[in-house]
């Protein structure tokens, strides 16, 4: 049994999407997350499926990489998938088993709902995969920045998001080595039901809450050793310009993205 | 570069009820080379985040280059000038390149984005790092991570150096590393203070400082504290390996100078016409061990990828491994870090099974899931920094998980879990049982940990560096329980880092690199081998060899490995010499 995560992991790589400035890429990515919620038939799949696939391709990030960002959410789409298959009872019956029909509209919609939710997870995955985690929490905090205003403390959430996911990897190996002396001590995480499994899975928790604590704890005094102490006076290293002819392309390859999904769903 | 001038006045520090520092006052010179020696819980660790304004004192002042680290520009100051460097060096990366991380402190700093392109670039060769400015420090072995960890402190342009145990979880290569660019450092005129559990390490410093209980024990130059050999070891840590060497020769009769180097102390025997002859081999007869052989464990050409399984987590790859381990043996399992030991470590306990060959333990198959709670029964794994796995609300329950899980009775356990822990040296009286294992000291809780394998009484155990992190007292009392492990039969497979452990240890010592075994044999077949494949060689021997250098070639064979065997040479050549 191994525990893997790989969600919002940078993938080092030097292609054109990671050179982007990462405001523009978190616009973007966002942009296109909305916009997967306009997919509604094949042909806007199709659009939707190719800016992705060209991205992807554009990233450098192996298959494997993009791929992990959905699989975490897999049981979900299946279950939602299968409910689609079922309960939609629109269109000509495709398959009858009794009182179970599965009609075409079923078998549509699962596999809109599934692809375009898909799509949408890979758009926010590549933005994870090609911007490191500071890049991301700066862009965060500038885009957000007139939030403050509201009272959100931008900065900050920015920094914890960030954090967050460096933090990931380091986890995700911890409990690897926490299940392997567990299970070596004679656990049993093939527990019997639900609240057998619940309980097998304390001497897992407990190791893990702790660790997390501890290494909150010592990041928190390395970087009050490192001097931060918030946003202000804070200069950045890795200036974050928009350089035209680097991004501008960019922009405009997804305007037209944006178009010609606003094209289909106005004229189709 | 001028260093900084550190002075600490009479500070206490209290961690609620418990006295971390009972009046520390010191004072470290601009440039000065302090290093800071104490058992676990001595308040080392405190005074030095005292110095960097981590903590302030709740009595006495601390001031960095003049300014009062209790008032808020003073602790900013005390920051800038006084960088920091903790154990843990993935708890101090905020990012996942190494350039950006690098720049992290500049850029709180607000140091404009040119300067910060600058210091990352001069942070980064002063630790040799260069290339690996766009790696993902996950990537990088600990060592490496240490260095980074260190280049961010340096891009702070800081005038002193703190270090927390920088190399408490390095391996030899990783440390010699750390000490050299610490030497460099100091050349330039960076105050270093280190707080560390390394006798070598204090010998390289202008002066050391003892700490016991919160007060300076003991304070001068190595020379002067490890004069003081008793109470050194009095207040439990251990002396350099020169120094104990003198002072096993002496109890041998031989007056020995307590030298604070190697080297002078080699030239001292030399010029005594100590010569080492090559002693006749004192192995054990090899056929009582290779006649128990099939009960042990044993890899038949295994190979395990992790590649196939999307990601690695930084964990080596093994391949085409054959090794035995004989019943009732102690085999240490060597390499650098990265060469495979831990994959090899979980392929012995059914935690990994092979891609390819077939792992035995005790005879059953590790991939045969049907007999997986009977290997269970014969195999206890003890992974690195054990202590990390304590869950329990209790000490006693948490030592009892493992019996229990094996279908022992409440009553069984506990009177296993009682023996356990009488066996890794803590008293299982009420007092112990019922705390909460998180309230203990980290030495405690990695002998608990332990008894919670032990109390499952497998024959057979598997050891991840079992010593790593623990201070002196803590190595040797772990050296102890392996003894008596080893005594009462049990095999064992002990990964260290540790050349010297391995050659007092082990029966048998088998060498990785890159994920295949290299070299394996007793200790002497494989310290003695022309180019040793193992990374370092024990302490003694090396000492051995220069003795016999200093007046003809040394010969590879025959020559003492561990310090008694080493000091019963020396004393029996000298008093034959005189004779």
């Amino acid at each position: 049994m191994a525990f893997r995560v790989s969600i919002g992991q940078y993938c080092s790589a030097d292609s054109a999407i990671h050179r982007l400035d990462p405001r523009v890429k978190l616009v973007v990515a966002a942009l296109f997350m909305v916009s997967c919620f306009f997919v509604r038939d094949a042909v806007t799949l199709a659009l939707a499926a190719a800016a992705a696939l060209a991205a992807a391709a554009a990233s450098r990030v192996p298959a494997a990489g993009v791929l992990s960002q959905v699989k975490p959410v897999l049981p979900f789409l299946v279950i939602t998938s299968i409910f689609n298959l079922f309960f939609v009872r629109t269109g000509e019956v495709a398959l009858a088993l009794g009182p179970i029909a599965i009609h075409m509209g079923g078998i549509a919609a699962a596999a809109l709902y599934t692809l375009r939710f898909a799509l949408l997870l890979i758009g926010g995955g590549l933005l994870m995969l090609t911007t490191t985690p500071t890049a991301l929490c700066d862009a965060f905090e500038v885009v957000f920045k007139p939030l403050e205003r509201l009272g959100v403390p931008v900065t900050q959430v920015a920094l914890i998001l960030s954090i967050g996911l460096r933090f990931v990897p380091t986890l995700a190996k911890e409990a690897d080595n926490v299940i392997a002396a567990q299970t070596a001590r004679g656990a049993d995480f093939e527990g019997k039901g639900a609240l057998a499994y619940a309980r097998a899975c304390v001497p897992l928790i407990v190791p893990l809450f702790a660790s997390a604590l501890r290494h909150a704890e010592n990041l928190g005094r390395a970087m009050d050793a490192r001097c931060y102490t918030g946003g202000t006076g804070r200069t950045h290293y890795r200036a974050m310009r928009f350089i035209p002819a680097r991004d501008l392309p960019f922009c405009l390859i997804f305007a037209g993205y944006a178009a010609a999904l606003a094209a289909c769903l106005i004229l189709l | 570069m001028a260093g900084a001038r550190i002075h600490i006045e009479d500070t206490r520090f209290s961690y609620g009820r418990h006295e971390a520092l009972r009046g520390v006052t010191l004072d470290i010179a601009p440039g000065e080379h302090v290093c800071v020696l104490g058992g676990n819980g001595s308040g080392k660790s405190t005074l030095l985040q005292l110095m960097n304004a981590l903590l302030l004192p709740d009595a006495g002042t601390v001031r960095v280059d003049g300014a009062d680290t209790a008032t808020a520009d003073g602790a900013l100051l005390a920051r800038r000038r006084a960088a920091m460097v903790f154990q843990h060096p993935e708890d101090q990366m905020v990012t996942s390149i190494v350039a950006d991380d690098v720049a992290f402190g500049p850029e709180n700093l607000g140091v404009e984005p040119q300067e910060i392109a600058r210091r990352v670039g001069a942070a980064l060769a002063a630790v040799s790092m260069t290339d690996a400015a766009h790696r993902d420090p996950a990537d990088l072995s600990g060592g490496q991570k240490q260095r980074i960890a260190i280049a961010g402190a340096l891009a702070m342009e800081p005038r002193a150096l703190l270090l927390d145990e920088p190399c408490a979880m390095l391996d030899a290569a990783g440390r010699r590393e750390i000490q050299r660019i610490i030497a460099r450092l100091n050349a330039q005129g960076i105050t270093i203070v280190h707080v560390t559990h390394f006798m070598d390490d204090a010998l390289a410093a202008d002066r050391v400082v003892v700490m016991d209980h919160g007060q300076v024990a003991l304070e001068g130059s190595p020379a002067e504290v490890f004069g003081h050999h008793r109470l050194i070891e009095g207040l439990g840590l251990e002396l350099p390996f020169c120094m104990r060497l003198a002072s096993a020769l002496r109890a041998r009769g031989i007056d020995a100078p307590f030298a604070t180097e190697d080297r002078e102390l080699v030239r001292w025997a030399s010029s005594q016409g100590a010569v080492i002859a090559a002693a006749p081999a004192t192995e054990p007869p090899a056929g009582t061990a290779a006649a128990r052989a099939d009960a042990g464990v044993s890899f038949e050409n295994v190979s395990f990828s992790y590649a196939a399984r999307g990601g690695s987590h930084g964990n080596a790859a093994v391949e085409g491994l054959d090794l035995a381990v004989a019943a009732g043996t102690l085999t240490a399992l060597v390499g650098r870090t990265g060469s495979g030991k831990s994959t090899t470590a979980e392929l012995a306990c059914a935690l990994k099974v092979p891609t390819k060959g077939s792992v035995r333990v005790a005879g059953i198959d590790t991939t045969d899931r049907r007999r997986r709670r009977a290997l269970r029964r014969q195999v206890g794994y003890v992974s690195q920094l054990p202590e990390r796995q304590l869950f329990a609300a209790t000490v006693l329950e948490d030592v009892m998980f493992g019996p229990l899980n094996l279908g022992a009775t409440q009553q069984e356990a506990s009177g296993r879990a009682r023996e356990a822990l009488t066996m890794v040296g803590l008293d299982p009286v009420d007092e112990l049982l019922n705390r909460s294992p998180f309230a203990l000291s980290g030495g405690q809780q990695r002998s608990v940990a332990l008894a919670g394998i032990l109390a499952m009484r497998q024959p057979i155990l598997v050891l991840d560096e079992p010593m790593a992190g623990l201070d002196p007292a803590g190595r040797a009392h772990m050296r102890r329980i392996l003894a008596k492990l080893k005594r009462a039969g049990t095999t064992l497979l002990l990964i260290t880092h540790s050349m010297d452990d391995a050659a007092e240890l082990a029966d048998r010592i088998a060498v990785l690199d890159e994920g295949r075994l290299v070299a394996e044999g007793t200790p002497r077949e494989v310290f003695e081998a022309s180019a040793p494949r193992t990374p370092g060689l024990p302490a003694p021997l090396a000492f051995a060899r220069a003795l016999t250098a200093e007046g003809s070639p040394a010969p590879l064979a025959g020559l003492p490995l561990t310090l008694d065997a080493l000091a019963d040479a020396i004393a029996a050549a000298l008093k034959g010499g005189g004779a």
